[in-house]
């Protein structure tokens, strides 16, 4: 369904995306990157909306850049929010399908129908200027869905919906997941994602630093070093312990001896033997942060792998 | 290009900008000339029984203020407008849309402006009695309407070419080359579409003073020739915006 080949796109001297090589079959995989990580580069080379300057992007076997027509098939719900205040949903839906040479019966059914997928048939003759932010996201994704895209690009997709319109919406996504509408779904946050697909695309500096399910991507992220923070008033007392040990590469106590920041070659390890330090040596240890608990620390060990730096 | 969907684009963009703002901004295109003419008729000592005097104040408000104002305000930032409002890349994902959009624009501001000129070039000639007459009102109507299809594609063009202080660019170009160049008795001036409108003033009017004010400042071209030259340059300034803005990388939102 999507292949870039060696992909790079540059802003002047900025880099938006590096070296991007990756090859998607139809079904649904999550972007993950932190803010200005490149998630919205790689989604306006995949619709044409930007042109490589290294490289080649492919979807559906075509140049998105050069065949507009291609554009029928996908889908796109962009970050940035839409405000026509005086028009309503309904009007601007059936006026982005139309735009696609559908005819004016089938402009409105359609838009009619994505409208009601959304929940916004009660609202939908009312003007967007009258919209809370949940409703105007709603609408956003009626427009990507109305004419039946067979890939449907969603941007933030949750930005301004409560914990309701999220519940829905992940219900929406799952179920067109399985009609055989293909997802890519760009998002900040790993566990919106989750609730969709265990298929990650991870970038981070314009970089393809991951790809694969969830539990590949652990895996990269276990065999690669990573640090471990440990906080509370204790912490000094677990070196003797840690200094004889062969896989721990660094220790640094910061924070008047509050802070301890272990740098591990195999994080495995500490997870096997200080339970049992603490419990032997009563130990206050208040707070145990890996990786895996913070995205940056994430994209921090997956750089480090990216450079070549695991074992 | 499907017609049909042009004109959609054209209903969209009418039904957007029929916010109070834009139709008070229309009201006072309309009134500013009515509000001069009527001044004149009231104040002037010396009653302007003279058609071409009259005319030739009216052709300068209508087709060259009016209009102009109405098109700086309505085509020029078409594109712009969408790009800082964020709202290009909806558009942009469209099969047809940046052509289409691009067009339905250019004919909404067109629409916008022109009425204005006719509505007021109507009161206008009212105002002034038996000094205006049907062919005047029809000369101007008809110059106002090319004045309109020419600059809108003129600015259009600027809108494609500069996103950004897009109406900066505007108003500078028309002070200097259509306010200013197109006085210059010099071949340049043939370039620019004021000279086009004042010549088909003066050939369609048979005003002796202003056809020897033309064809000093410029040629002797037939109205035909005009007119056609004011036709194939709003063509050919559309094509080129369509083709410049279908190959451009245009600002979609900020980058994530």
């Amino acid at each position: 369904m999507i292949q870039l080949e060696q992909v790079s796109k540059l802003y002047g001297t900025v880099i938006g995306a590096n070296d991007l090589t990756v090859e998607l079959s139809p079904g649904a995989y999550g972007i993950v990157g932190p803010n200005g990580s490149g998630k919205t580069t790689l989604i306006n080379l995949l619709t044409g909306q930007l042109r490589p300057t290294l490289g080649k992007v492919s979807v559906f076997d075509q140049d998105p850049w050069r065949n507009r027509k291609l554009l029928r098939r996908i889908g796109l719900c962009p970050a940035t929010d839409v405000l026509y205040p005086n028009v309503s949903a309904y009007e601007w839906v059936t006026y982005q399908v139309r735009l696609h040479d559908l005819s004016q019966a089938d402009s409105k059914q359609f838009a009619t129908e994505s409208l009601a997928q959304v929940e916004m048939t009660e609202h939908m003759h009312r003007p967007m200027g009258e919209y809370s932010l949940g409703m105007r996201q709603r609408t956003k994704i009626a427009q990507a869905l109305a004419h039946r895209p067979e890939l449907l690009i969603l941007d933030e997709p949750y930005n301004g919906l409560d914990p309701v319109g999220r519940h829905q919406m992940t219900q929406l996504l799952v179920k067109l997941s399985q009609q055989g509408t293909s997802l890519l779904f760009a998002s900040h946050v790993l566990h919106e994602i989750e609730e969709i697909t265990s298929s990650f695309l991870l970038i981070h500096g314009g970089r393809l630093l991951a790809s694969g399910t969830a539990r590949e991507v652990e895996q990269i992220i276990a065999d690669t070093p990573q640090e471990v923070v440990l906080t509370g008033l204790d912490v000094a007392k677990l070196i003797p312990h840690l200094a004889d040990q062969t896989w721990v590469d660094s220790m640094q106590l910061l924070a008047e001896r509050t802070e301890l920041r272990i740098g591990l070659r195999d994080p495995s390890n500490l997870y096997h033997s200080i339970a049992d330090w603490i419990s032997k040596d009563h130990l206050q240890i208040d707070q145990f942060q890996t990786a895996d608990s913070n995205l940056t620390a994430v994209f921090e060990s997956l750089l480090r792998h990216h450079r070549g730096e695991s074992k | 290009m499907n017609p049909l969907l042009v004109l959609d684009v054209v209903r969209f963009e009418l039904r957007r900008s029929l916010s109070p703002g834009r139709i008070a901004i229309w009201g006072i295109l309309v009134l500013f000339p009515i509000a001069l003419v009527t001044a004149i008729r009231l104040l002037s000592n010396r009653a302007l029984e003279n058609t071409e005097d009259w005319g030739l104040a009216l052709y300068f408000l209508i087709p060259e203020v009016v209009c102009l104002l109405g098109l700086l305000l309505w085509a020029t930032p078409a594109v712009s407008t969408e790009v800082e409002g964020q709202t290009w890349i909806y558009l942009a994902m469209r099969r047809s849309g940046r052509n289409l959009v691009l067009v339905g624009k250019y004919l909404t501001a067109v629409l916008w402006s022109c009425s204005a000129a006719c509505v007021a070039t109507t009161a206008c000639v009212m105002i002034m009695g038996s000094a205006g007459g049907l062919k005047l009102w029809f000369v101007i109507c008809v110059l106002s309407l090319l004045s309109c299809l020419a600059h809108a594609a003129l600015y259009i063009m600027i809108g494609t070419i500069f996103f950004r202080r897009t109406m900066v660019v505007a108003v500078s170009y028309t002070l200097v080359v259509e306010y200013g160049l197109a006085f210059v008795p010099a071949i340049a001036n043939r370039l620019t579409i004021n000279y086009r409108l004042r010549g088909l003033l003066a050939d369609w009017m048979n005003w002796d003073t202003a056809r020897t004010v033309t064809e000093n400042i410029g040629g002797q071209e037939s109205a035909w020739v005009h007119v056609l030259v004011l036709l194939a340059t709003s063509t050919a300034l559309v094509a080129a915006s369509i083709l410049r803005l279908t190959w451009t990388e245009l600002p979609t939102q900020q980058e994530g």
